[in-house]
């Protein structure tokens, strides 16, 4: 069981951390380069106030507060500060960073940790009950969408027992790889799946940049498929 | 409400199986729909910039389903299908599975979705159950765009000849025709038309304005939606006379070559788009002109004020809404309005394209605050409007009459309603169409009129016959 643990928490994180990254990081050159290469100039004609202030008024979405979905959307929101604060500023992720990256970060206590767990735990099972058992939300719900709720409870629910020995009914180290093996298979899902939106995000939200149409495209298209004959 | 949800359906002929599209298309298209949709996807993503963004989305829709809640036409039917995510999915899976390597290494280990018949018939379908209002896209955390995916689904469809007659043989006649307008309205029957316009004029102001037409070098270049000049007289006289009243009758001119501001290419068609465009700006330059403006018109005063810098290159022009002009010729003094005049309560339709997808949510509040007192607005308004149900070209369409009606224009009716007023006011062409239908369909206790309309019966110009003389004379002549 040693010899695993050291596994995951060597090599096998390493590999896995890296591979979001890239991932990623590959996502985000995609995105730049498109908008570079083929927008070019067209980009100084964009609305830029109007999407940086709507990508902003999402941060904290008080101003998208709308009925018939405030429920889960709020379960959604406050879901997002836990899996944000937790993975990175929990004390014992800290000495992980630290070891990994040589990052200095400053922890939150461990009290407040367990709060935010529970919390985000919480909002990821009302997630889950909503998509399961409201109609709308069943009818556009894929297996995956039920999948990554399922990838980011584990890690978070494993943390938790493996770092509350009394309440765990399992063996420590057991929890502990599980903690570890899930949180890395989650990493590997990241760039694959919407959970992209860590920095999709910030490309979704510039659709303004995308109705810069391209000169002379249609013109192209239609040559394409029927000649040049008539097109309208 | 179920057979309401059916209204767009394919209607399959019981004798042959055979299907018929739900609008009316020129050339029905029945073989190899599958081929064809796929080719021509891969031009459109070959030759346009669409492709980060498709890319995004695909990757982050969050299926949150945010989206649903906000849209007027699943407000209305509560069908899933009608879920704007839906249907931007079937593009989305679409272009997953043929143009992205994710989706084709998935496609090899299981049997992921494949493009069907029947997708495409969904697709022909829900593309034009969606107004392109973007109401929803103001409500979807991951920014998709349910109005430009739902224009570009059309806009590959269009290139498998699937798109509705009306509109088709609309941009046809404006880029091609004789007339060279959606409307196909010659030259000679606008000049007619002006001169009609000119003459009630002069009957109820007493003073004559003739409209200049084809004059060199002056600073505005008047558009608005052709077929204002067959159906909203008022509007157009309204306009003409805060020229006459601000003292710019001689800075301004209608072409004569090109007078139209529609342009559908903005619902479905990257080419038309640009290429209505093009012309309008041709005729700027031929005339000599400065400024576009543009007449009480959502889709045309959108299409012209965000896609001419775009499409234009060193040609640009700046583009105006007349409500613009207006309100500054109000702010500087330039025309007065007697505030006596309407006494009926009054609200206001913001158009999509203006005030969601535009600049304009302010401008017309301030004229109406300025002169007409019973002012209520609709609950949500502004940027949150809900869009009349004819957006996107729909209202051009006949025969989704019934769509447009029980589905479409529902929220909206029932918001009317809701406000107790006697005059909705709508600047733009389409609106205004769908709206008056709205209202004879729902027996809504009201009138749909121009702001220009309003304005024409209110402004006080010197030396003519005063507004409150206008009004008499106005009543004498309905008793
Ligand atoms: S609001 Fe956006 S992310 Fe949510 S379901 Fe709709 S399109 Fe998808
Ligand atoms: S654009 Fe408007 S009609 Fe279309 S899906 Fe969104 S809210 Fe519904």
């Amino acid at each position: 069981m040693e010899q695993w643990l050291d596994f995951a928490k060597g090599p096998l994180f390493t590999f896995a951390f890296l591979f979001m990254i890239l991932g990623l990081f590959r996502h985000v050159v995609l995105q730049i380069y498109y908008l570079i290469v083929r927008k070019g100039k067209r980009l100084r004609n964009a609305p830029w106030k109007k999407i940086i202030l709507d990508t902003l008024s999402w941060v904290v979405p008080v101003k998208h507060f709308i009925p018939g979905t405030a429920f889960f959307s709020s379960a959604s929101f406050l879901s997002h500060i836990g899996v944000i604060l937790v993975p990175v500023f929990l004390a014992d992720h800290i000495v992980l960073w630290e070891g990994f990256l040589g990052l200095n970060l400053p922890s939150i206590s461990s009290g407040f940790a367990d709060v935010l767990t529970l919390f985000t735990i919480v909002c990821l099972i009302i997630l889950f009950c909503c998509r399961l058992f409201v109609g709308r939300q069943r009818a556009m719900s894929g297996t995956m969408d039920y999948l990554i709720l399922i990838m980011v409870f584990l890690p978070f629910a494993s943390g938790f027992l493996a770092s509350h020995p009394k309440m765990n009914p399992f063996s420590w180290d057991m929890m502990m790889l599980t903690h570890i093996l899930s949180a890395e298979v989650l990493f590997i899902m990241i760039p694959f799946t919407k959970l992209a939106h860590i920095v999709l995000f910030f490309f979704d939200r510039i659709s303004g940049l995308h109705w810069q149409l391209r000169p002379g495209a249609g013109d192209k298209v239609a040559d394409a498929l029927f000649g040049k004959e008539a097109r309208v | 409400m179920d057979e309401v949800v059916e209204v767009l359906k394919p209607i399959v002929d019981e004798d042959n199986g055979n299907k018929t599209y739900p609008y009316y298309i020129e050339n029905p298209v029945t073989e190899n729909r599958v081929e064809r949709f796929l080719e021509a996807f891969a031009a459109v993503l070959h030759f346009t910039d669409y492709k980060p963004l498709l890319d995004s989305y695909c990757t982050s829709n969050a299926k949150c389903n945010r989206c649903a809640v906000t849209c007027p036409v699943y407000l209305a039917t509560g069908d899933p299908k009608d879920i704007p995510c839906y249907r931007t999915n079937l593009l989305l899976d679409v272009y997953k599975r043929y143009f992205t390597f994710s989706g084709w290494l998935n496609s090899r280990f299981s049997n992921g979705i494949d493009l069907t018949e029947e997708i495409i018939d969904e697709m022909l379908n829900l593309f034009y159950r969606c107004t392109a209002c973007r109401r929803c896209t103001q409500e979807c955390p991951m920014g998709v765009d349910h109005g430009l995916m739902t224009r570009l689904g059309r806009y590959v469809l269009s290139l498998i000849g699937i798109v509705p007659k009306a509109l088709q043989v609309a941009t046809r006649e404006q880029l091609e025709g004789e007339t060279r307008n959606t409307s196909k309205i010659p030259k000679i029957a606008l000049m007619n038309t002006l001169e009609f316009l000119s003459d009630e004029i002069e009957e109820s102001f007493g003073i004559r304005m003739d409209v200049p037409v084809d004059e060199y070098d002056r600073e505005y270049v008047f558009f608005c939606a052709v077929s204002d000049y067959l159906m909203e007289p008022e509007t157009l006289m309204g306009n003409a006379v805060v020229l006459y009243a601000a003292g710019d009758w001689d800075k301004w001119t209608i072409g004569g070559n090109d007078f139209d501001g529609i342009n559908y290419g903005l619902f479905y068609s990257d080419w038309h788009l640009e290429n209505i465009i093009k012309q309008l700006v041709h005729e700027v330059t031929r005339l000599g002109g400065k400024k576009i403006l543009i007449g009480e018109c959502g889709h045309a005063s959108r299409s012209a004020h965000d896609f001419v810098p775009v499409f234009a290159g060193k040609e640009t022009y700046p583009v105006l809404n007349f409500m613009e002009y207006t309100l500054d010729c109000i702010e500087k003094g330039k025309i007065k309005l007697n505030p006596n005049i309407i006494t009926e309560r009054v609200t206001y339709h913001d158009p999509c394209n203006i005030s969601r997808s535009g600049w304009i949510v302010e401008q017309p509040r301030k004229i109406i605050r300025s002169f007409i007192k019973d002012f209520v607005e609709m609950e949500p308004h502004g940027k949150n409007n809900y869009c009349c149900g004819g957006g996107g070209g729909l209202v051009s369409v006949d025969e989704i009459y019934d769509f447009r009606m029980n589905i479409g224009g529902k929220m909206k009716a029932d918001q009317i309603r809701e406000t107790g007023a006697q005059i909705v006011i709508s600047p733009c062409a389409n609106c205004k169409k769908q709206l008056k239908e709205l209202v004879e369909f729902y027996e809504l206790p009201c009138k749909v009129m121009g702001l220009h309309d309003l304005i024409l019966k209110a402004i006080e110009i010197p030396g003519a016959k005063s507004a409150e003389e206008r009004k008499e004379e106005a009543a004498m002549f309905e008793m």
